[in-house]
C-alpha cells in the first residue's frame, strides 16, 4: 500500500466518520440526559431523509435548503416522543426501566420502519437526490467535493452544538443533568423539561444527518436499525458523557470501515462491532470515559 | 368476592392440568396443524424462559440472547453435516455455545445496565455478519442445509421435553443459592459485592446456564427445518421476541415467560392470518404498549395473582 492510497483511504474514512459523528452526538445527548438507549434514533434519521427527498424532489428546492427546512421539525418530534413514550417510564426500577425503554423504542422503530416501507412501495425503494458537484483533484488525490461540503456542514453543526452546551443556560442545564440528575434537580434545574429538550435536540441532529445522508448517499426504510446500532457502538466506544470521545469513536469507525472495506469489502460492515468489543475488553468505560 | 374465586380457580387449574397432561398425546389425536403450531410455541417458551434467567432473575437485559440460538443452530448443523448423529451434533453445538458464553461474559459483564444490553445487541449483528462472511463454513447468505426428512413428530416431543427442562431449570434457579445471588445483583450489584457475592463468577454462571437452552433449541430448529439462513436466526424480530414475551408475561417469575410466549404468539398468529398490511407495525405497536403499560407483566396483575395463588403457582416475588 503506497502513501497516496493510504492518504486517500484516510480522507475517505474521516469524511465517512464525520457524518456518523453527527447523529451519534444526538444519541449521546439523549442517553446522557435520560439514560435511555433510543433504538428509534436511526428511524428518525431515515424518516427525515425521506422527507428531504420528497421536499426537494416535489417542490424542486435545493436539497441543502430542504434539510434546513425539514430537520428543525424533528425537534418537535423528539420532544413529543419523550413526553409521550419515555417520560412515563421515568419512575420505574432501574432494570425494569431499561427493559421497558428498550421495548418502547424498539417497538417505535418497528412501526416507523414498517410504515415507511409500506408508504414508499410502488416507487423505487432507495431514495437519493441527484445532486452533484465536480470532483476536486489534488495531485493524485481525489477529493469528493460533495462529501467535503457535507463534512463542513457537520463540523459547523457540531461546533454550534458545543457552543450551545457551553454558553447557554439550557446547554449548561443539559450538561448538569448528564452529570447528576439529582444534583441538577436540587439546584433548580427543571430536569423533566431538560430531558425533553435534549431529546428534541438529539432527534434534530439525527434528522440533519438523515438529510445529509440522502444528499451524498441514499436512504431506504431498512437503514434505521443498523445505523442506530452503529451509533450506539460509537458512543459506547467513545465513553459516556465525553463528546470528544464520540467524535473519536465516529472517526475511528469511519477509518476502520474505509480501510477494511478496501482490503475486503465483505468485512467492512463488521468493523464497528469488532472495534467495540476490542475497546470494551481494554477499557470498559470507553476510550475517554471516566 | 373471595368466595367466587375458588370455583373459577379450581376449574382453571383443572383445565391447566388436563391441558398439560394432554400435550404428549396430542399427535395421536391426529392434529397435524396443532402439532406444528405447538412446536413453534414451545420454541418460543424455551427462548423466553431461558432469556429470563439473565434478564428477569439477574436484571441484565440481554438483547443478545438470540446469538446463542443462532450459534447453536449453525454449530449443530455443521456437526450434523460432518456426519455426527443428532445427539452428538446437539452436544457439539451446546459445547460451542457454552464456551462462547463463558468467553464473552468476561468483556461483556464489565458493562452495566444499558451498556451491557446494547453491546449484547451488537453481538447479534456481529454474529450475523461473521456468519455471512464465513461462506466456506456456513454457506454465507445462501444458508445452511442438512439432509431433509419429515421430523415433525420427534421434533414435537424433543421440544416439549426441552421446554419442560427449561421451565424446571428456571424454577430451580429461582429457589437456589445461585438464584438468590443473582437477585441480589439485580437489586444492587455494588451492595451485593460488598457483602461477599462473587458477582463476576455468578454472572458468568448465569449466562452460561441461560445459553445452554437456546443452543439446544437452535440445534433442534436447524434439524427440524433442514435449512437456516443468517437473517432467520439472527434477525431483529426473533431477537426481540423473547424479551417482549418475558416482559409481557412477567419478567422474573417462572410462569411469566410461559404466559407471555403463549399470549404474544397467539396474537402474532392472529395478525399474520387476519391482517393484510403493516403486520410489523402492529407488532411494534403491541411491543410499545407492553413496554408502556405492563412493566410487571400479565402475571403480576392482581386478578391473575389471585388465580395463581389458588392453583398454587404464585411465587414469592422479591
Amino acid at each position: 500500500m503506497d502513501g497516496t492510497l493510504l492518504l486517500q483511504l484516510t480522507i475517505n474514512g474521516v469524511l465517512l466518520g464525520g457524518v456518523y459523528t453527527l447523529a451519534a452526538f444526538g444519541l449521546s445527548l439523549i442517553f446522557g440526559v435520560s439514560g435511555v438507549l433510543n433504538l428509534a434514533h436511526g428511524e428518525f434519521l431515515m424518516l427525515s431523509g425521506f422527507l428531504v427527498f420528497l421536499v426537494s424532489d416535489r417542490l424542486g428546492i435545493n436539497p441543502f435548503v430542504a434539510v434546513a427546512l425539514v430537520s428543525p421539525l424533528f425537534f418537535a418530534v423528539g420532544y413529543a416522543f419523550e413526553r409521550l413514550l419515555i417520560r412515563p417510564l421515568a419512575l420505574r426500577k432501574e432494570h425494569v426501566r431499561l427493559a421497558s425503554a428498550t421495548l418502547v423504542t424498539l417497538g417505535a422503530a418497528l412501526i416507523l420502519e414498517d410504515g415507511a416501507a409500506f408508504f414508499s412501495l410502488g416507487t423505487e425503494f432507495e431514495k437519493s437526490v441527484g445532486y452533484f458537484l465536480p470532483t476536486l483533484r489534488l495531485g493524485p488525490l481525489v477529493l469528493p467535493s460533495l462529501k467535503l461540503v457535507v463534512f463542513g456542514l457537520v463540523a459547523l453543526l457540531i461546533a454550534g452544538l458545543a457552543a450551545f452546551l457551553k454558553y447557554t443556560y439550557v446547554g449548561l442545564a443539559v450538561q448538569a443533568v448528564t452529570q447528576s440528575p439529582r444534583g441538577a434537580l436540587l439546584n433548580g434545574v427543571p430536569t423533566a423539561r431538560i430531558g425533553a429538550v435534549a431529546f428534541g435536540i438529539g432527534t434534530f441532529l439525527a434528522a440533519a444527518a438523515g438529510g445529509l445522508e440522502v444528499i451524498h448517499s441514499y436512504v431506504s426504510p431498512l437503514i434505521g436499525l443498523p445505523l442506530t446500532l452503529k451509533y450506539l457502538c460509537i458512543i459506547v466506544m467513545g465513553g459516556l458523557g465525553s463528546f470528544v470521545g464520540v467524535a473519536l469513536g465516529g472517526i475511528l469507525i469511519g477509518l476502520g470501515e474505509s480501510f477494511v472495506g478496501f482490503l475486503n469489502p465483505a468485512w467492512g460492515q463488521t468493523v464497528a462491532y469488532l472495534l467495540l468489543v476490542l475497546v470494551l475488553l481494554t477499557r470498559p468505560t470507553g476510550l475517554l470515559g471516566k | 368476592m373471595r368466595r367466587s374465586v375458588p370455583v373459577l380457580a379450581l376449574g382453571l387449574g383443572g383445565v391447566l392440568v388436563a391441558g398439560l397432561l394432554a400435550l404428549p398425546w396430542l399427535p395421536l389425536a391426529g392434529g397435524g396443524y396443532a402439532v406444528k403450531v405447538l412446536t413453534l410455541l414451545l420454541i418460543y417458551v424455551v427462548l423466553a424462559q431461558s432469556y429470563d434467567i439473565v434478564g428477569g432473575t439477574m436484571g441484565y437485559v440481554n438483547l443478545g440472547h438470540i446469538a446463542f440460538f443462532g450459534l447453536g443452530a449453525y454449530a449443530c448443523g455443521i456437526a450434523f453435516n460432518a456426519g455426527l448423529a443428532l445427539p452428538g451434533a446437539l452436544a457439539a453445538g451446546m459445547a460451542v455455545v457454552m464456551a462462547f458464553a463463558a468467553l464473552i461474559s468476561y468483556p461483556f459483564f464489565r458493562l452495566r445496565g444499558a451498556y451491557f444490553s446494547l453491546a449484547a445487541f451488537g453481538l447479534v449483528k456481529l454474529m450475523e455478519n461473521v456468519t455471512i462472511n464465513l461462506r466456506w463454513l456456513t454457506g454465507g447468505s445462501n444458508g445452511l442445509k442438512v439432509a431433509a426428512a419429515d421430523r415433525t413428530l420427534p421434533m414435537y416431543y424433543l421440544t416439549l421435553g426441552l421446554a419442560a427442562a427449561t421451565i424446571l431449570a428456571g424454577w430451580l434457579v429461582n429457589r437456589s443459592r445461585l438464584g438468590l445471588a443473582m437477585k441480589s445483583i439485580r437489586e444492587d450489584e455494588a451492595v451485593a459485592r460488598d457483602f461477599g457475592v462473587p458477582t463476576l463468577r455468578i454472572k458468568t454462571q448465569a449466562l452460561v446456564l441461560s445459553a445452554c437452552f437456546p443452543a439446544l433449541m437452535g440445534g433442534l430448529y436447524m434439524w427440524y427445518f433442514n435449512f437456516i439462513e443468517p437473517a432467520q436466526v439472527y434477525g431483529l424480530k426473533i431477537a426481540l421476541q423473547p424479551v417482549a414475551m418475558a416482559l409481557l408475561g412477567g419478567s422474573g417469575l417462572v410462569v411469566g415467560p410461559v404466559l407471555g410466549a403463549a399470549l404474544l404468539y397467539a396474537l402474532e398468529e392472529f395478525i399474520w392470518t387476519h391482517v393484510e398490511h403493516l403486520q410489523g407495525a402492529i407488532l411494534g405497536l403491541v411491543v410499545v404498549l407492553v413496554g408502556l403499560f405492563m412493566p410487571g407483566g400479565v402475571a403480576r396483575l392482581a386478578p391473575v395473582q389471585r388465580l395463581l395463588e389458588r392453583i398454587g403457582l404464585r411465587e414469592d416475588d422479591r
